[in-house]
């Protein structure tokens, strides 16, 4: 039956259930997130604190697997050394 | 001189045509060098397609100019965008034959209560408690175009592609979608289910 071939996996639901345990009524988009995830980046591979924006990033990356996969490879680029 | 000791904002607004030529020219290889790391073992991604994705980059770039506030380096920041750049349209290529009908007879299906089942997160009182509460609030309190965005999400389809479907700006869809998780999570909280609990009961 086509709608059980769709049914929805564990991991895809326990996705919905963690995006609303840290949706808030306060949120960054895809935009500013792109605008401050390399200070952010730095931030994190420099083992400072976070400030009240770079949480903002740090909770929109939780939120957004496609910032979440490009801030990891930004991680890999720095990582390098470049 | 290295791509860190260069002035950038300065080097790419140069008067000087030459000087701003070899800004962007460095600037460029930069990105590429950069985009080869993070691409790399991608068999859709070709050289070419790093020459291309740098390039475009580098526009994006320059457009945005006045955006870069120092907070980190430079090229970090252009890196960052140029991974947006490629990313978006890697994520392009992989969706580009879905229509809008096909999008939002996703919405109609994640309205079917059987889409999800009762125990997918386990048997447990308190779990099939979750799911059928979230399950209501998904058919009740969703439109059909909150619906197929999020089951679009879940399927990976790219963000940017939901928003060309809908026909609406990123903002606009941002917004809908941030809605609709708001909706859910108050049908959740009147429900008496709190984010604590859920971490705390499903470890999620």
């Amino acid at each position: 039956m086509k709608t059980e071939d769709q049914r929805l996996s564990r991991e895809q639901v326990g996705s919905i259930v963690t995006m609303l345990r840290l949706t808030t009524d306060r949120e960054l988009n895809c935009s500013e997130c792109l605008q401050h995830v390399g200070e952010y980046a730095e931030t994190r591979l420099a083992g400072k604190p976070l400030d009240e924006i770079l949480a903002g990033i740090e909770q929109h990356l939780e939120l957004c697997p496609e910032c979440r996969e490009e801030f990891l490879a930004l991680q890999q680029i720095l990582k390098a050394g470049l | 001189m290295t791509p860190n000791e260069i002035n950038w904002p300065a080097a790419l607004r140069a008067a000087d045509s030459a000087e701003q030529s070899a800004a962007m020219q460095t600037l460029r290889e930069v990105l590429q060098n950069g985009l080869r790391i993070a691409l790399h073992g991608r068999g859709d991604v070709s050289e070419a397609h790093l020459e291309d994705f740098a390039q475009e980059s580098l526009l994006r770039v320059l457009d945005r100019l006045d955006q870069f506030a120092g907070r980190s380096k430079f090229t970090t920041w252009a890196q960052a965008i140029a991974l947006n750049t490629a990313f978006t349209e890697l994520r392009r290529k992989r969706w580009h034959d879905v229509s809008l009908d096909a999008l939002l007879a996703n919405g109609d299906h994640l309205a079917d209560p059987a889409m999800i089942a009762d125990d997918v997160l386990g048997a447990d009182e308190d779990r099939v408690r979750l799911v059928t509460v979230l399950r209501q609030a998904i058919e009740q309190d969703l439109t059909t175009k909150q619906r197929a965005a999020i089951l679009g999400e879940l399927r990976e389809m790219p963000f940017d592609q939901i928003v060309e479907l809908l026909g609406t700006s990123r903002s606009a869809a941002y917004k809908m979608l941030h809605d609709a998780r708001r909706a859910l999570k108050q049908r959740l909280q009147e429900a008496g289910i709190t984010g604590a609990d859920i971490q705390n009961a499903f470890n999620l």
